[in-house]
């Protein structure tokens, strides 16, 4: 069937084969395109219409009247009721009749509180990796963070590590043999110089 | 402190996407709250269009947003975690026209108030391109409309199109053809 609605230019291109074009990042290069006035100025324009209608939506969403006043709480109860607490790690009792167990959930939550709490630091995730539900069983706990823009990365992650070791000698039985940072981002641009 | 958008200020505002994701991926429910707060007036915005009242949207909102939470620990790129929200709202919304029974979508579009007029020249050029658009916008057919939202703003495939408004692929290539030729008429003054 002929769909005989797609916008012709004078040079021969159809604005729909102008649009996929876009949409794959003008890739593979097409020469034809590429050096033809007409087809540059439709991307162009293609392009403009597409970015148009981006901030069209931003503009409505900065413009809205605010969501019902409890609207955020009941996501968060969503969010409450399906914790992600994990595999369930032995914590040692004297009385071997006693069987307690802290969740990978509580753990990652301690070190994620630690980590906050060093000045310029924040915790991304946080990874048990070994058997940490065998007793005894060596653990690497492996961390990513972000830190502020004025702070040192050696400072930080040397303070991260010694705190992480010790909350978790002082609250788990975890047999951590390595503490592994991985600084991944850098943050609070904007509080030391203002950025357009 | 020093928050760069406006409302109660949380310490993780000034994180990437990247970092909140990856918290609350851990299971931190302060830093999904801060995704939450930072990503849902453009879900808002977009849904409405889709589903053409903003309560409902509010729902389908909220319902995007308990899927996310659910589905995180899939997200293996945390910086694209706006268009990945864009792609679970343009779901639950299409869920929301479906159980209503297809044609009642997209009745008119949202009447977006106008901004006050102190603004320079500039950002009035910028905002008679935008009524523009949302003019020509508010003439295509309703199945033209969508295909374009979920095109341009949602980032979906022909076929995720497709698969989300149940027509066929060449029925939605038709109807995004037609879209952009009117809109391309229509916004021609503006180049």
């Amino acid at each position: 069937m002929n769909e005989g609605h797609s916008v012709a230019l004078e040079c021969g291109k159809t604005v729909d084969e102008l649009s996929d074009y876009l949409a794959a990042g003008r890739l593979p290069y097409d020469p034809d395109i590429e050096t033809c006035p007409e087809c540059l100025n439709a991307l162009d324009a293609l392009e403009r219409v597409g970015t148009l209608s981006r901030s069209l939506l931003e503009r409505e969403a900065r413009e809205l009247p605010p969501p019902p006043a409890n609207w955020f709480d009941r996501i968060m109860d969503v969010v409450r009721s399906e914790m992600r607490v994990g595999r369930s790690l032995p914590v040692q009792h004297p009385d071997p009749r006693v069987q307690i167990t802290i969740t990978e959930g509580a753990v990652r939550a301690l070190v994620r509180s630690v980590g906050d709490e060093i000045d310029g630091l924040y915790i991304g995730r946080v990874d048990i990796d070994g058997d940490a539900e065998v007793t005894g069983a060596p653990v690497e706990v492996n961390i990513t963070g972000t830190i502020r823009w004025d702070q040192s990365v050696l400072d930080a992650t040397a303070l991260l590590r010694s705190a992480v070791y010790e909350a978790l000698a002082q609250h788990t039985d975890l047999n951590v043999v390595a503490v592994n940072v991985t600084i991944e981002d850098v943050h609070d641009f904007a509080n030391g110089e203002d950025e357009s | 402190m020093t928050g760069r958008s406006g409302g109660a200020a949380s310490p993780l505002s000034g994180l990437s996407d990247r970092i909140l994701v990856e918290r609350a991926s851990d299971g931190d429910e302060l830093a999904f709250g801060e995704i939450v707060r930072r990503h849902s007036g453009i879900m808002r915005a977009y849904t409405s269009r889709i589903v053409g009242s903003l309560s409902e949207a509010d729902d389908v909102v909220q319902e995007a947003f308990s899927t996310a939470w659910k589905q995180l620990p899939t997200l293996r790129d945390g910086s694209a975690v706006k268009a990945w929200l864009m792609k679970i709202a343009s779901r639950e919304a299409f869920a929301l026209i479906r159980r209503r029974g297809t044609d009642a979508a997209l009745d008119d579009g949202i009447d977006v108030p106008a901004r006050d007029s102190t603004n320079p020249e500039a950002i009035a050029v910028h905002n008679a391109r935008l009524a523009a658009l949302s003019k020509a916008l508010a003439t295509l057919p309703d199945a033209q409309r969508t295909s374009w939202l979920l095109r341009e703003i949602g980032g979906f495939s022909y076929d995720e199109i497709a698969e989300q408004t149940s027509l066929p692929v060449s029925t939605v290539r038709g109807n995004l053809s037609r879209a952009r030729a009117s809109i391309m008429i229509q916004m021609e003054g503006w180049r």
